[in-house]
């Protein structure tokens, strides 16, 4: 079977809106049930979006590597049900084993746990060699890092030795490593991920992402992740529409904020001023009137009433990945 | 020039000038990033070079849905003068926020910059008030006595520099605008009005203070209290103080510094005798009281009255602190339909042929 992209999700805080910042609400999670569980605005109908059959292309895979324990597995599989998503591919936590065995760094660390996941995982599905990759996760941990250096072993721009370097400057025990190392020398280099997508979840300044790369894309919400998508051929007028849909009926935005939106992410650079024009124009050419079309075609024109910005600028290659440097970088706000 | 109002429907928004200030775009950029995360109720677009603007924006904390940004690679420095540079700077920085009110994009413009292109942008894109000569700058300025029903420890000081030399009859539009302002603003529903002159008899000063008080004395609208002193403009004895620029803008620098001067010689005592910090010690509740009735940055920039769209001139060193305050205050004002009730206040004073008095 061969694949048209590889979609990899975390799932708190970059598709539920998990607030595990005080025991009481950590408690709290592991009790709720389903349909108790609330999405970022927009996550499902985005990660519907992109998994949806579309005629006469190949299938897109969805992989969800979540820090979750493997107990709520129930849980969040029938979540991920009641939002119609569907998916390849579910790895959750070993959490209870992490303790039960003492090792305790690995309870919180989470480079060790996902990288040899991600791997692993390129490795061992048929067909998905030379197949692009997206990979959305949060600034609320190190999910840009993990990416990012995913990213760069597969595309074999990190050497085993400078992996094991790093794992052990994360704290990543040792089956973590050799697993990691033992899937990086079997990988064919495959520059594959495309974007990373970050989740703006604690306000972190976009500018922090800076040292990872015009690869890492911070979002402030899924209408601006739809938009990238919109333009990256990802996702097609309606899939936008669907997904401002979910986003205005969780936050009630009007049409100036969505203009403003975009606006933030043509600005960064993230996208090109003609994108807005494109996806006006896709909206227009739509039958039947949703309000959200509406709201976004006042968008587009209330875009270009507040004039230029600033130029697109495409993105530039990786940087030469300085993973010690990037990681006291990380460290300055994640100690 | 016709006066649009808050579009239903449309956050209230604010035109941010981010350039010209002392401090340059950064505090701007800081106040607007700090507003669009704690007040949901606004957006704000800032006006500059997008590239500096961005970059500033990029390492700070914000809302996006909240801000935009309107690139201008032209603006009016302090040491500029305002007709030439406004004359060879077309998309000057203070004209586009002056232009995004006049076009009904923004409701209000806030601005740090050069105070005379502020004046003459509002001018030549958003119109005076029929009636209204000349503009005002209007400053707030720390009182013993309190204010209106909301007990404001500030009384309202006009002009402070917009308008140099103000005849008789621009004094009386000021007084008009100034009480309007206060009616909006403090919810003061009648202010007290005064004149600032040399003594409290009504013809004492020089011609155009004594001309104004015989055309207060006779309006009934207007809560006129006559003359009041120097002196009285720190005891608050009225809600607004009426004046030409050149004063007004002498009072207020004299104001400020001696609330700087007091703060500074508080520090030298408490560095030089171990009685004196014992003593400022015991007294730092209420010398801190003190500090913050005088701190002007809490006071959020001066409205320049007499323009059609409400205009908020931050102080040129303004901090962050002080243009967000200058930001809520343009909120408020244009929330409140300030410039519509100055208009109808103005509105009501008879033309100099009807009150008889001449050649103002």
């Amino acid at each position: 079977m061969s694949w048209r992209h590889v979609y990899r999700w975390d799932l708190d805080k970059t598709y539920l809106k998990t607030d595990f910042e005080s025991v009481r609400r950590l408690v709290g999670i592991a009790f709720e049930r389903p349909e108790e569980k609330r999405n970022v605005p927009g996550s499902a109908a985005l990660l519907r979006e992109l998994g949806r059959e579309r005629e006469g292309l190949d299938p897109s895979r969805v992989c969800i590597v979540s820090g979750s324990p493997r107990q709520m597995r129930g849980t969040l599989e029938k979540k991920l049900a009641l939002d119609g998503v569907r998916f390849h591919e579910f790895d959750l936590k070993p959490q209870w084993e992490n303790l039960r065995r003492g090792r305790f760094r690995a309870v919180r660390e989470q480079v060790g746990y996902k990288l040899p996941l991600l791997l692993r995982s390129r490795l061992k599905t048929e067909d998905v060699r030379g197949v692009p990759e997206t990979l959305f996760g949060d600034d609320a941990e190190v999910d840009a890092f993990i990416y990012s250096l995913y990213a760069d072993v597969l595309a074999g721009r990190v050497n085993t030795d400078r992996l094991v370097t790093v794992l052990k400057a994360v704290g990543a025990y040792d089956d973590a490593i050799g697993k990691s190392v033992a899937a990086a020398e079997e990988l064919e280099p495959d520059d594959a991920v495309e974007r990373i997508f970050i989740m703006l979840d604690r306000r972190t300044p976009p500018s922090f992402f800076g040292p990872f790369g015009p690869r890492v894309v911070p979002i402030f919400n899924y209408f601006q992740a739809a938009l990238v998508l919109f333009s990256g051929g990802h996702l097609s007028a309606e899939g936008v529409v669907l997904v401002t849909r979910s986003f205005l009926e969780a936050e009630g935005h009007t049409a100036d904020d969505l203009a403003n939106l975009f606006q933030d992410v043509v600005r960064r650079g993230h996208l090109p001023a003609t994108a807005m024009q494109d996806l006006g124009m896709a909206i227009q050419d739509q039958n039947g009137a949703q309000a959200e079309a509406e709201v976004i075609w006042k968008s587009v024109q209330r875009f270009s009433d507040l004039g230029p910005a600033r130029r697109f600028m495409p993105p530039a290659p990786p940087p030469d990945g300085d993973y010690e440097a990037l990681l006291a970088h990380l460290r300055s706000r994640h100690p | 020039m016709e006066t649009t109002t808050v579009t239903p429907g449309r956050p209230t928004t604010i035109a941010l000038d981010c350039m010209g200030s002392d401090h340059g775009p950064a505090e701007a950029v800081d106040a607007a990033a700090r507003l669009s995360i704690e007040r949901p109720d606004f957006h704000l677009i800032l006006i500059g070079d997008s590239h500096v603007i961005g970059a500033l924006l990029d390492a700070r904390e914000y809302e996006p849905a909240r801000l935009s940004v309107r690139h201008t690679d032209q603006w009016v420095a302090m040491d500029e003068s305002p007709r030439d540079a406004l004359n060879s700077k077309p998309s000057a920085s203070v004209l586009i926020a002056c232009q995004l009110v006049s076009e009904g994009r923004a409701d209000a413009v806030v601005t740090a910059g050069n105070t005379g292109a502020a004046i003459l942008a509002a001018a030549r894109k958003l119109g005076r008030i029929p009636g209204v000569r000349r503009a005002a700058l209007a400053a707030v300025t720390p009182t013993e006595q309190t204010h209106g029903p909301n007990e404001d420890p500030f009384a309202l000081l006009l002009d402070v520099g917009a308008t140099l030399n103000a005849t008789g009859r621009d004094l009386v539009t000021f007084a008009i605008m100034g009480a309007a302002y206060a009616r909006a603003i403090s919810n003061n529903p009648r202010p007290s009005v005064a004149l600032l002159s040399n003594g409290t008899e009504p013809h004492k000063g020089p011609p155009e203070v004594v001309q104004a008080h015989a055309i207060l004395a006779g309006l009934h609208d207007v809560n006129f209290a006559g003359n009041v002193e120097g002196l009285d403009i720190p005891r608050g004895s009225v809600d607004v103080v009426v004046t030409n620029g050149f004063m007004g803008n002498v009072v207020l620098k004299m104001l400020e510094g001696i609330g700087e001067v007091i703060s500074e010689l508080a520090k030298d005592a408490y560095a030089s005798k171990f009685l004196w910090r014992f003593g400022l010690t015991m007294l730092s509740g209420g010398l801190q009281q003190i500090q913050q009735a005088l701190d002007w940055e809490q006071y959020g920039g001066a409205p320049i009255l007499g323009f059609t769209q409400p205009i908020i001139k931050a102080h040129g060193r303004s901090k962050s602190k002080a243009i967000a305050n200058a930001c809520k205050v343009a909120v408020k004002a244009a929330r409140s339909d300030m410039t519509r009730v100055i208009e109808r206040a103005v509105s009501h004073v008879p033309s100099a042929e009807e009150d008889g008095v001449q050649g103002l």
